[in-house]
């Protein structure tokens, strides 16, 4: 089963990306990049709103065709190009030259693709390659860390590994072998305790559009709905569960005691993976709804504050917790830096506070314990978040001349700001296409009248939000 | 039905107005647009102005209609299966003083604020900032259920530290108000755990109905001692944050860093009164919970003595009048965990009014007393020395060096909690880095690690 719109625009940014990676220029093939991945995104975004509203053969072909991927991931094609399109444009030129610009897209096509399909062959297989482009981006740094690209490659090594032969197993019929080796290929890949140590040093040593375009779609929780459709049993679930909770709180611990921004941030996007690992394997509706919710608000906000670290590193050439900055040279980079670090950790007024909120509450029934211990993640995060932006924004008023938001970073914030905002006012329009996913279950021959139904009730939804405003 | 949708128009505009108004603000700066100073006071003026005139009309027309409780739905957030997150708005016996004392505070101190921050680069920052404030306070004082008032807490918390750091260029006023944060982000996890649990317990955190016992609306008691002992003690956690009790209040003498008006507004009149607000949201509870109260009444009394003690020998005003604060509020708390809760409001409200008038006149403290010398034509007479003639002599010295070493509450805290965190966490980390060296076999050389390039 292919999802017609994730797809189309997987093919478009591969074939962005080509056409990016001949450009001699950098800033041609970043203006180039930036108004194709606007295209694409609203172009993707306006076919997921007037999806339900498309019907005859181009919405489905019974078994092969969908326009869109499963209720649960319906909203991330959108979600991923809107992060592409924040990535392209906050990218700073001298460390993102075209050919690492075409490989961020490439990156992009590849998340799309995975999206796109529930076969677990093209899943295991385009979950090997974004990691093999990653790697091969690392590896052509001029100013490679060449620790960092070794770590990699053992630890995606050993991921890939895991996830091939255990997907094989499944497909034999060998859960007990098969079901363990998908999960600690995939723990590996979203950097859970202990098998962390590849993440921070990917996060120090890469350029950051990068890390954003590796990161942020986080593959493992889309490899892990697919191929583990069937659901993980009782005793495994209740482990990752644990294991995800001790990621959730231990990275949090991490992060708010590094003295560099960079490693701070590593820590702070596992913590919050943690908790979308823990999520996942709870019985309740609520906290995998949450979990998912988490997971696509993780993709924009932590996009935008991994590219608004990476604008200011390219003003500034350190990220030092240490030394201070001056806000009032940049006071709006410094505003979306803290709206969009308190969104990633779930604050009030953001699509972020819904979404923790609801992988919280309902995970208490299952896990009392363990679900008041993600309370505690949160605020350390929290802590994390305002720390950063008070050492790298005030304590000092030195500074080097560093611009403001240029108008091609505003705008792209100000769409990314805006979808966090009114998703967070109006949760009730997107939740629809997140919530009405089955227990641990991507069953795309399920997706007909049911989520066309869902579909259109989002849509109804925010006219009627917009007609009463 | 008119009447009662006027009433529904009235407590919806208390929290609205002030929510518009940083609507206004914000979007505008954002885009770079200048704003002048009577534009910003126009705007903030006129939502606190409408705000407090809506709380007055309410507070008329509900003692003139004998009306005890006006409940507004703004309908349900968001709901996925059984949980729900519902927009309620509860004007009360409790509330609609709260609200209208809220407007009114908040929109006085931004006329002050005109002059005081006149031509400050920050200008539109701190009205942004008051403005956030002012919506989040409301909103937590009209808070239907507990899941709002975790939402408004958060903003209050935020807006807090962001306003101790406004001189962002020192690095004295940016550390403490990292300081502020952590503690409420500490006691947050109090609220939100008391919030979750009412949910597993009770299906809902809504506000049930005024009783004999409580004179207004109450958050439900889950059943069972223990779990209404889990939720109350929860909620006392989060109310030490806010105000600022034993042992966690370290953070207030050091929040005055801030602007002047802001440390009024904040930690004279209404963040620091949030922590009592909300444990007299929690009177049920504390009925149902007797440890909890006694717990309420021994943290406050606590409280009460240690900052008495210690604001006698501040020498520094602001320090001096936090103190004061801290040892109020201690008060406050033990009337409230001995049932005496129109006493308690009665308290706050006094309490709110002199102390902010006090803080707004601190930075004039030399000069209101060379000027009160000159009026009397001799010094002034030394003040506030009761306590010491009941102290025995022979305790005076020890509780001089307890009171000098603020009790030793900071040193303890920061010495065995958050150093031993630190330390915990950064060891962990330094393994991490040692096994990161083992595994590709080099000596740690951080130097070939490549930097973000200058070129934007």
């Amino acid at each position: 089963m292919i999802a017609l719109v994730p797809f189309s625009a997987s093919l478009a940014f591969l074939l962005l990306a080509g056409v990016v990676a001949r450009r001699p220029d950098a800033a041609q093939s970043r203006s180039l990049a930036i108004t194709w991945t606007g295209i694409i995104w609203v172009a993707t975004s306006v076919t997921t709103l007037a999806a339900p509203l498309i019907t005859g053969p181009v919405a489905s072909v019974e078994g092969i065709v969908r326009l869109l991927p499963p209720p649960g991931v319906t909203l991330a094609p959108s979600v991923f190009c809107l992060l592409g399109l924040v990535v392209v444009s906050l990218a700073p030129l001298a460390s993102h030259p075209p050919k690492t610009l075409a490989r961020i897209l490439v990156l992009l096509a590849g998340a799309l693709a995975t999206v796109a399909t529930d076969n677990h062959a093209i899943v295991v297989a385009l979950f090997l390659s974004c990691a093999l482009v990653a790697w091969l981006e690392m590896r052509s740094q001029p100013l490679r860390d060449v620790r960092a690209a070794k770590l990699f490659a053992y630890y995606h090594s050993a991921s890939g590994f895991c996830v091939l032969v255990g997907t094989m197993m499944l497909s034999l019929g060998h859960d007990t072998v098969g079901i363990p080796l998908v999960v600690a290929g995939i723990a590996i890949r979203e950097a859970v305790l202990p098998v962390h140590s590849w993440f921070p040093a990917f996060v120090e040593s890469c350029p950051l559009g990068v890390v954003a375009a590796f990161v942020a779609p986080q593959l493992g929780v889309y490899a892990h709905l697919a191929l583990l459709a069937d659901g993980i049993p009782g005793d495994l679930a209740h482990q990752v569960a644990a294991v995800g909770a001790v990621t959730a709180v231990g990275a949090a611990g991490l992060g708010v005691v590094q003295t560099d921004a960079r490693r701070a941030l590593a820590f702070l996007i596992m913590s919050q993976t943690g908790l979308v690992a823990f999520g996942l394997e709870n019985e309740s509706l609520v906290a995998r709804t949450g979990a998912l919710l988490t997971w696509q608000v993780l993709a924009l906000a932590t996009t935008g504050y991994i590219m608004c670290l990476a604008a200011l590193g390219a003003r500034r050439g350190s990220l030092s917790l240490k030394g201070g900055g001056s806000f009032a040279r940049t006071p709006r980079l410094a505003a979306a830096t803290l709206i969009l670090g308190l969104a990633s950790v779930g604050f009030p007024l953001t699509l972020g506070f819904v979404a923790e909120d609801l992988l919280i509450q309902g995970s208490v029934q299952e896990f009392p314990v363990l679900g008041l211990t993600l309370i505690l993640a949160t605020a350390i995060n929290g802590m994390t978040a305002l720390r950063c932006f008070f050492s790298l924004f005030s304590g000092s008023l030195k500074h080097q001349g560093e611009l403001d938001l240029r108008p091609r970073e505003r705008n792209a914030l100000t769409v990314l700001l805006l979808a966090l905002l009114l998703a967070g006012t109006f949760p009730a329009t997107v939740l629809p296409l997140i919530e009405p996913v089955a227990p641990h279950s991507l069953d795309h021959s399920q997706l007909s009248a049911d989520h066309v139904e869902r579909s259109a009730r989002s849509l109804f939804t925010l006219r009627r939000l917009i007609a009463q405003r | 039905m008119m009447n009662n949708s006027l009433l529904h128009g009235l407590v919806a505009a208390i929290f609205f107005l002030p929510a518009l108004a940083l609507l206004l603000l914000a979007v505008p700066a954002w885009f770079g647009r200048r704003i002048s100073e009577s534009t910003i006071n126009a705007i903030v003026g006129s939502a606190f102005a409408g705000a407090t005139t809506c709380a007055t009309l309410l507070l008329a027309v509900m003692y003139l209609g004998g009306q005890n409780v006006v409940e507004v739905r703004l309908g349900t957030w968001f709901s996925v299966e059984h949980y729900f997150f519902d927009w309620t708005l509860v004007a009360d016996h409790l509330s609609v003083p709260f609200a209208w004392f809220v407007a009114l505070l908040v929109g006085s101190i931004g006329a002050f604020s005109r002059r005081y921050l006149h031509q400050e680069s920050g200008y539109l920052r701190y009205y942004l900032l008051l403005t956030l404030f002012g919506a989040s306070t409301e909103l937590v004082v009209l808070a239907g259920t507990l899941d709002m008032v975790f939402f408004g807490w958060e903003l209050v918390g935020i807006t807090s530290a962001l306003l101790i750091a406004f001189f962002h260029e020192r690095r004295k006023p940016v550390e403490h108000g990292f300081r502020a944060f952590v503690t409420y982000r500490v006691c947050d996890v109090g609220l939100l755990s008391a919030a979750v649990w009412m949910h597993h317990s009770v299906g809902s955190s809504a506000l049930s109905g005024p009783t004999p016992l409580t004179p207004w609306g109450t958050f439900s008691v889950p059943e069972g001692t223990a779990a209404a002992t889990f939720v109350g003690a929860m909620l006392l956690w989060a109310s030490m944050g806010k105000g600022a009790q034993a042992p966690l209040g370290g953070w207030l003498p050091r929040a005055m860093e801030g602007p002047t008006p802001s440390s009024a507004i904040f930690y004279g009149a209404i963040s620091i009164h949030l922590g009592p607000y909300l444990l007299l949201r929690a009177g049920s509870l504390l009925e149902h919970a007797p440890s909890v109260a006694l717990a309420v009444v021994l943290v406050g009394g606590t409280t009460a003595l240690h900052a008495t003690f210690v604001g006698r020998v501040q020498t520094d005003i602001k320090s001096a009048l936090a103190y004061a604060s801290m040892t109020q509020v201690g008060l406050i708390f033990v009337e409230i965990g001995l049932g005496f809760r129109y006493l308690a409001l009665a308290h706050i409200v006094g309490h709110a009014c002199l102390r902010s008038l006090q803080i707004l006149r601190s930075p004039s403290l030399l000069h209101d007393h060379h000027h009160l010398e000159q009026a009397m034509g001799r010094h002034l007479p030394k003040t506030g020395g009761h306590l010491e003639r009941f102290v025995p002599r022979r305790l005076q010295p020890w509780l001089f060096r307890h009171a000098l070493e603020r009790g030793y509450f900071d040193a303890f805290l920061i010495q065995y909690v958050v150093h031993s965190f630190v330390s915990c966490f950064r060891w962990i980390d330094e393994q991490d880095r040692a096994w990161v060296d083992l595994l590709t076999s080099a000596t740690p050389d951080r130097s070939a690690a490549p930097q973000e390039a200058r070129e934007i």
